[in-house]
């Protein structure tokens, strides 16, 4: 059967998130108003096509697989294939232990018969954590035009990530180059997107486990860089690797730039994510909300500017909320003073107080916080 | 599958006082609130209750309704062993009708209740935005004794012969059914939300059926037939907000009362959630030389302009420039810059030009010329357009009369 099978990496603790990883993985991260990092990996498989998704789950996986539910809003719950769960039960690790593993190869050794049932010609590896709109099914097309083994996706930057993988091609598009930790990245930053076709991965992870090798990028990317054909394809738009406080930060408030959302919402290739089932929004007649994302029954009596509001936040009457990000059903009180806060669920920020932190360094609120 | 109690729901009506609100799809199929469809409230208010088997009776443009209520896991009635059935009229053997009145329509759908074999059916409306526990009427309705339950709520007593009037006793039972009294003795209305004892309304369906003279009726015809016989009816007081959306005046009010919570009809409360099918659209953008006040407004729409007292969809995009206020824009309207809207109901995908002008406030003409302006869904105006007051356009830009 030719077409695409997605895998979906869901790490946890790998990255500089602090606070707003305690209570969940990188992967269900709120992003943008109304959705979790994993509905961008989910939307861009499915829009290319692809029916059968597995999730390989690692560490707080609980509210994850909560968002995931069934699969049903991606229209991933199906009779046959559709979305399927790999919590870390299934990975046996030679020699006892369970629950970690140290790679993506170790991952996918573990559940090596799971690979055995796809039945797509070509697999996509993606991270959970990328928020991004990659046309897939070009780059498929691309991948076996171009006779790739490995079709990498990059940004186009050298943009620094935490744990970033760069890609250095030559000019016909080549991968010569695979490095990481770097100090100065260079090269093309990569998506931890890639292509490969199923039978080569199951060969891999074969070949790899019996080395007790466990690194896709050591020890397939970086080993075999001159042996496999690995082709870069080079993403233009928007690619966000929520991997720090800083970048989500950043990241969030790029949302604010009309032709951003253009890119991540091209409504050819829709994003889907989970209802809120929350009212209308609404702004009152003292309020005042300028140049804002406003999520789902939000209810905006006071100030509200350059800020992203999750689905039923409330801000009061006098208080001022500016450059701030916050999550589902958080509450600012009246005349409360808030700036580049990051407030998690259901926050609640009393009267009269002022929290102010600075673009170079936003304040995290941890989830359920009461100031 | 034995239940004890089932719903239906009267969807089948054309509402032919939305005029062109309803060229193109059944009634409860409208928009409403930004966010919902009319049929929501009363699939939410079924599933909040607890009843999780209705029959939706449908026959007037049934496609735009059908898509929406789908399987019914929006209002979580997806159930194994009920859920949501969409029912139209059929051929049998003996041949087939539309369905002539209310009454008739449940009549043709014996067979399906049967299969249910509850004790109570619960008849509503696909018309009316209010939040209900119908649990709480079925309860009345057993606790009386009834061979029908009708819930009734107090209207002003200068409004009262515009309704049907419950004449009840001391313990609430009904007396006497007046439709539209010249001289009300009571200032109870009924809602039109009905429960009966199913064996007692299946033989009466079935009387009133071989009876030619009947319209089929519930309002005309069941109940009095009911009360006449000496049935035990029961009045079912309601004090919450409801309103019946069937007039382009209603259903604009509706919209506007959804604004202000003072109204009873408080949305953002979660105690009672009323579902709606969710829009794959982004996060609704406020730009930066947008004002909007005491509106609400939805997904997948940048907002620019100045928005007062108004209430917006998905994918509603008006442009820096463009003008808003005391107007309902249904889903996927776009307002170009420099345009006026006031007090109109903008159908879906409706598409206002640069500069146009749609509407105008009360205050500046003379009352008997007022009205709202209403543009049908895909109605296209060109830049610079007038819509005066209380005028209609449909989909090709044409007046409609009212």
């Amino acid at each position: 059967m030719n077409g695409l099978h997605g895998i979906l990496f869901c790490y946890e603790k790998r990255n500089d998130l602090k606070d707003l990883v305690e209570t969940r993985s990188a992967s269900s991260m709120p992003f943008g108003g109304r959705y979790r990092a994993i509905d961008f990996g989910l939307s861009n498989l499915v829009n290319a096509g692809a029916t059968d998704v597995g999730i390989v789950l690692h560490g707080r996986y609980q509210s994850l697989i909560d968002h995931l539910g069934s699969g049903k809003n991606w229209d991933l719950s199906r009779k046959r294939g559709g979305l399927k769960l790999l919590p870390p039960f299934a990975y046996e690790r030679q020699g006892g232990g369970t629950g970690e593993f140290r790679g993506k190869m170790e991952a996918l050794a573990g559940v090596r018969s799971y690979l055995d049932t796809i039945r797509q010609d070509y697999v996509a590896m993606m991270d959970g954590d990328l928020v991004v709109n990659l046309p897939l099914s070009e780059i498929l097309e691309g991948h076996i035009h171009s006779d790739a083994d490995i079709t990498a996706v990059c940004g186009n930057d050298s943009f620094a990530v935490d744990n970033g993988t760069y890609f250095e091609p030559d000019s016909e598009g080549r991968v010569r180059e695979v490095l990481y930790h770097m100090h100065t990245p260079r090269g093309y930053r990569g998506l931890e997107v890639y292509i490969v076709s199923t039978q080569l991965l199951k060969d891999l992870v074969d070949e790899c486990i019996s080395r007790d090798q466990y690194s896709w990028r050591h020890d397939v990317l970086q080993a075999r860089v001159k042996e496999l054909n690995i082709r870069s394809y080079i993403w233009t738009g928007f690619a966000a690797q929520i991997r720090s406080v800083q970048e989500y930060y950043d990241r969030s408030m790029q949302l604010l730039d009309p032709a951003i959302r253009v890119d991540l919402f091209a409504p050819e290739r829709p994003i889907r994510a989970k209802n809120a089932d929350k009212s209308s929004s609404y702004v009152g007649p003292a309020g005042r909300c300028v140049n804002s994302l406003v999520g789902d029954g939000c209810n905006v009596e006071g100030l509200v500017e350059n800020s992203i509001l999750f689905p039923g936040v409330a801000v009061q009457e006098g208080a001022r909320v500016r450059n701030c990000v916050l999550f589902r059903d958080t509450v600012i009180r009246r005349n409360a003073d808030l700036a580049y806060i990051i407030a998690d669920k259901r926050v609640e920020v009393l009267a009269d107080r002022t929290l102010i932190g600075h673009s170079s360094y936003p304040l995290v609120l941890g989830k359920g916080a009461c100031v | 599958m034995k239940k004890e109690c089932i719903a239906m729901l009267l969807a089948g009506g054309q509402g032919s006082r939305l005029y062109v609100l309803t060229g193109e799809m059944a009634k409860p199929a409208v928009p409403f609130g930004g966010k919902y469809r009319i049929i929501d409230f009363p699939l939410s208010n079924c599933a909040n209750s607890g009843i999780d088997t209705v029959g939706v009776l449908t026959q007037y443009r049934p496609l735009e309704l059908n898509a929406y209520v789908d399987n019914g896991q929006t209002w979580d009635l997806d159930s194994s062993t009920g859920g949501v059935h969409i029912l139209p009229p059929y051929q049998s053997a003996a041949g087939g009708t539309w369905y002539k009145g209310t009454a008739n329509a449940i009549f043709q759908n014996i067979a399906f209740v049967d299969r249910y074999d509850p004790e109570y059916v619960v008849i509503l409306s696909g018309d009316h935005i209010y939040k209900m526990d119908y649990s709480q009427m079925v309860e009345r309705h057993k606790e009386s004794g009834a061979a029908c339950t009708i819930s009734v709520m107090e209207v002003p007593w200068s409004e009262a012969s515009r309704f049907g009037i419950m004449n009840v006793d001391g313990d609430d039972m009904v007396e006497e059914f007046e439709e539209k009294p010249k001289h009300p003795r009571s200032n109870l209305a009924s809602m039109g939300i009905y429960v009966f004892t199913w064996k007692t309304l299946r033989a009466y369906l079935e009387a009133d059926e071989a009876n030619p003279a009947s319209e089929n009726d519930f309002g005309k015809n069941v109940i009095p037939a009911m009360l006449g016989n000496g049935e035990k009816m029961a009045a079912y007081r309601f004090t919450g907000y409801w309103k019946d959306v069937g007039t382009l005046e209603s259903l604009w009010d509706a919209n506007m009362d959804m604004l202000s919570p003072e109204s009873g009809l408080d949305l953002l409360d979660e105690s009672w959630p009323i579902y709606a099918k969710s829009i794959s659209m982004p996060t609704a953008y406020l730009g930066k030389h947008a004002r909007v006040s005491h509106s609400a407004f939805n997904r997948g729409g940048d907002l620019e302009g100045r928005i007062e007292n108004s209430v917006l969809s998905a994918g509603v995009n008006v442009e820096e420039g463009a003008s808003i206020s005391y107007s309902v824009l249904m889903p996927g309207v776009t307002v170009k810059a420099g345009a006026v809207v006031e007090y109109a109901i903008v159908g879906q995908d409706a598409m206002i030009g640069e500069n146009c002008r749609v509407g105008t406030s009360p205050e500046t003409v003379d009352p008997l010329a007022w009205g709202l302006s209403v543009l049908a869904p895909g109605c296209v105006l060109e830049a610079g357009t007038v819509v005066p007051p209380k005028t209609m356009l449909d989909k090709n830009g044409e007046e409609v009369a009212r």
